[in-house]
């Protein structure tokens, strides 16, 4: 017995001391590898520039003819940036009535003039959002030495939007040329005298495009595996050129598809992702399918510093795909009335109105429109746009007479309805929700309806979705259930009875 | 997607600007513009009037080149009065008003104009030196400025007044970009332009330029020795005559001369010096055998010398070996210079030992009084037969199968 107890001592001695070996080694090298975490060693020297853009309005430079002394590429960039970057200080004090950031780009006697005004519109409580959105600057001089230069910058459209206690009581747009003497000055190009020479009210001159839409019969598309996120990792032309066969055989002849603002890249836009939008443009054109492109999704700041922003987003992706086959129409932003409450109705509308100019100055040929919720928000901006779209969930009896009655108001522009469909959810969190059925007889009326009034549609949507991203309709189990049960197929695969009325009654 | 009942905010705010629209078309027959003048000089007192018929007192929008405000009105006896900020009075450009409050809104343009009086003179010049010759110049930048710091009107004529040496010379200029500017051309000589501007009779202040000399032209160099042997010990002095530009006038100081001398064996050796009042020296060492050089000197991409020749003779003819200590000391010396004097301390002696044909060690030393004592250690080189080859001042002297 007392040999045993013996050996089982030892045993949990040496265990024990082995243990208490083991947590302090333990130990010491855990604070070790924690002493020796941390920065990268190439950061000491702080070489990588993070440079993020925040305002980059259209800038145009006249070809170089200065007097002086020759101007290079380098020095005109620096120029450029810092003259931007002037503009968007003096956005910010205004909007802001203070004055960080203009000591860097404002010489000492030219601040004096920002300061005294931003001090006026203190004391009254005034504000100016502004900004500018395209500078044609002409370089008239640069000094031999290097240190001054005068540019003319012509026609900078500027807008603005002046609130005074917090209301708005002015929006305007001005065209105005500016004679500007810019010094090097501690490494910063600053402004030491600007002129405004002439000024105007600018009014963006669009024209309605030749060829607007007729008789479309389309389907909002997302894959069934990735919806709100179709150009990612996962993007598979096999997977889309299916579907869009799919699409084409049941007798629709268009689709409406979302280009995410963000995961797009913002005003740099992420190249393998536009690449990939072009690439399903080309597959709906091999399937003789025409696409509607809506822009800005899952965008909702719409404020006028982010302006420039935008606009390069969206030129980047107008300009690369306006001589596409496949394309069809944009859409500027899917349902931006839903904004009004949070962001201001007149903070949207300007911000639309500005972005139509901007999208229809770079593609004059195709038609472009909002997809409004309601047919209620559809007569903002109709002037503008080309054609009238709006989204429709309600019941199919009043479709009629709210179409008509739009018809009536806006007589001179093709409407369609981009967006309708009905969730087939009944189960838990639903138990009266409607059946595969009542689907059926949903889109069986609403052709009925398309028919008989000629009314261009697009349908909510091919597929039962299986994930929702909580960005979509929240985390609410009810709206995430029937967010995904509006296709036409189930998520196993099967078609409902409703896809036989997708195209026709 | 969702629908939101947003009908009610959308159909109140669609009746409200209705309502307001109707109030505002009235006000606006009731509102006429009465200043006619739309030309102001900075500084003055400007007041836009309107005749108002009713007692709305609408706010006045202004913007100019720096940035955009709203004033209020001063209304009396049926005369609106919006008397303009100091801030936009002050300064030049155009400034675009609106009457606020108007569906169809008065609006118009003012332009201010500078007062045509100079305050001060904006200078800028650069760059602060220039080459000599003609062909370099400086320029002055000039604007000339009113009380409220605003640049004249583009026309206004800038006279440059500049004096080097003999000259005086004075140029008339006109603005144009807000700006005046004038380039101002070296001469042949060097020296200092010195610079002023005037203006509606004011004048600035002085400012200066220097002109350096143009890049220097090709040079002779000559050389300073203590004697001709080659004893390691006595310093050639090479020296440059007085480098000039083209135009006659001496390098600035500090111009930088690399010499290069080129010996028998074509090796390279290189020494250099800056120039004060034109010239350069530089030194080197004799060599510490017979040897051929060539010297050459350059000043780096601009100019260059002639080139030199120098003979150093022999210094030692001849040196005594003896070996002692079961030839594990073995003493060099006495060497002797030219005059049979002892050789300065310094001069290195080698020796190189070499066993079957094969070189085990090469060891270094100097002479001290005319002397240098080599000790073989016997823990290092073991009892055996060597042969030492001991070299100094170019000469070598060879002992074969040399017992340790």
């Amino acid at each position: 017995m007392i040999g045993i107890n013996k050996n089982i001592l030892r045993a949990v001695l040496i265990l024990s001391y082995i243990a208490i070996t083991a947590l302090v080694v333990f130990g010491i090298s855990s604070l070790y590898s924690y002493l020796n975490t941390g920065a990268d060693r190439s950061a000491i020297l702080h070489t990588d520039i993070k440079k993020t853009d925040q305002y980059l309005p259209k800038i145009t430079w006249a070809p170089l003819n200065n007097e002086g002394r020759p101007m290079n590429e380098q020095t005109l960039n620096a120029i450029e940036n810092d003259y931007l970057d002037a503009w968007y200080v003096k956005h910010v004090a205004y909007k802001t009535n203070k004055t960080i950031g203009i000591d860097d780009y404002y010489t000492d006697s030219s601040r004096e003039n920002i300061f005294n005004i931003i001090e006026q519109n203190k004391t009254k409580n005034i504000t100016v959002e502004g900004t500018t959105l395209k500078h044609h600057p002409t370089l008239e001089f640069f000094s031999e030495d290097g240190q001054l230069v005068v540019i003319t910058d012509n026609d900078v459209v500027e807008y603005k939007r002046i609130y005074e206690n917090e209301n708005i009581i002015l929006e305007t747009t001005e065209k105005s040329t500016y004679k500007v003497i810019l010094l090097l000055e501690d490494g910063f190009w600053r402004i030491r005298h600007i002129i405004k020479q002439k000024t105007e009210v600018y009014n963006a001159d669009i024209n309605p495009v030749l060829n607007n839409i007729t008789s479309i019969k389309g389907i909002n598309y997302y894959p069934q595996a990735t919806p709100w996120n179709m150009f990612g990792d996962k993007f598979d032309p096999a997977i889309i050129t299916k579907d869009f066969k799919l699409i084409k055989e049941s007798g629709l002849n268009s689709i409406r598809i979302f280009v995410p603002y963000e995961a797009f890249g913002k005003a740099n836009i992420n190249s393998k992702k536009l690449k990939k939008l072009t690439q399903l443009l080309n597959l709906a054109e091999t399937q003789q399918l025409k696409v509607v492109v809506t822009l800005f999704d899952f965008y909702g700041d719409y404020s006028v510093l982010d302006w420039t922003l935008n606009q390069r987003h969206a030129e980047t992706i107008v300009s690369t795909l306006k001589n596409h086959n496949a394309l069809l129409a944009w859409d500027i932003k899917n349902e931006p009335n839903l904004d009004f409450e949070s962001r201001g109705q007149k903070h949207v509308i300007a911000w639309l109105d500005n972005m139509i100019d901007l999208v229809k100055s770079v593609d004059k040929k195709h038609p472009v429109t909002i997809g409004w919720s309601n047919a209620k928000s559809a007569k903002f901006l109709k002037n503008k746009l080309d054609f009238i779209t709006f989204h429709y969930y309600e019941d199919l009896d009043d479709l009629e007479a709210i179409y008509k009655g739009l018809k009536q108001d806006i007589p001179n522009k093709p409407i369609a309805i981009t967006e309708f469909g009905m969730s087939s959810y009944k189960g838990l969190w639903n138990p009266f929700g409607n059946s595969e059925k009542n689907q059926a007889e949903y889109h069986k009326q609403a052709q009925n309806i398309f028919s008989n009034n000629e009314i261009s549609f697009m349908s909510w949507t091919l597929y039962d979705f299986i994930e929702i991203p909580k960005e979509v309709v929240g985390r609410l189990p009810w709206r995430k259930r029937a967010q995904e049960h509006f296709g036409f197929i189930t998520q196993n695969g099967e078609t409902k009875p409703a896809f036989k009325y997708i195209s026709k009654e | 997607m969702t629908l939101k009942p947003t009908y009610l905010l959308i159909i109140t705010l669609v009746f409200s600007s209705f309502v307001s629209s109707v109030d505002e078309s009235i006000i606006n027959n009731n509102i006429q513009l009465l200043t006619s003048e739309t030309e102001f000089e900075a500084g003055n007192t400007i007041a836009l009037t309107f005749s108002n018929t009713n007692a709305s007192k609408p706010n006045l929008y202004l913007s100019n080149s720096y940035g955009s405000t709203i004033i209020n009105p001063h209304l009396e006896n049926g005369i609106l009065n919006y008397q303009l900020p100091k801030t936009f009075s002050n300064k030049t450009g155009v400034i675009s008003w609106n009457l606020l409050g108007d569906d169809t809104p008065l609006s118009g343009k003012l332009n201010i104009y500078p007062k045509q009086e100079v305050t001060t003179m904006e200078t800028y010049l650069g760059p602060p030196s220039i080459e000599a010759g003609g062909a370099d110049y400086t320029m002055l930048v000039v604007i000339p400025k009113d009380i409220y710091d605003n640049p004249l009107k583009d026309g206004t004529a800038v006279s440059v007044k500049y004096q080097f040496s003999e000259n005086k010379s004075k140029d008339v200029v006109y603005m144009k970009n807000s700006i005046s500017y004038r380039n101002i051309y070296s001469e042949t000589k060097t020296g200092r332009i010195l610079i002023s501007s005037e203006c509606l009779s004011k004048n600035s202040k002085e400012y200066d330029v220097n002109v350096m000399p143009a890049i220097p032209t090709d040079f002779t160099i000559t050389y300073n020795r203590n004697h001709e042997y080659a004893d390691g010990n006595q310093i050639t002095n090479f020296s440059t005559s007085i480098i000039k530009d083209k135009y006659g006038n001496i390098v600035s100081d500090g111009t930088y001369v690399d010499f290069f001398i080129t010996n028998a064996s074509n090796h390279i050796l290189k020494t250099s010096g800056s120039t004060i009042n034109g010239i350069a020296k530089a030194k080197m060492i004799h060599p510490d055998h017979e040897e051929n050089w060539v010297v050459k000197a350059f000043i780096g991409g601009m100019a260059e010398s002639d080139s030199l020749s120098l003979i150093y003779k022999q210094a030692i003819l001849d040196f005594q070996i003896a070996f002692s200590d079961d030839n594990r000391t073995i003493s060099v010396g006495p060497l002797k210079s030219f005059m049979n004097q002892m050789i300065p301390d310094g001069l290195e002696v080698k020796l190189h030992i070499y066993q079957n044909d094969k070189k085990v060690k090469t060891l270094f030393k100097s002479t001290f009084e005319g002397y240098t004592n080599f000790k073989l250690s016997s823990d290092i080189f073991t009892k055996g037969t060597y042969t030492f080859k001991i070299e100094t001042a170019g000469i070598q002297k060879i002992y074969q199968n040399i017992k340790l």
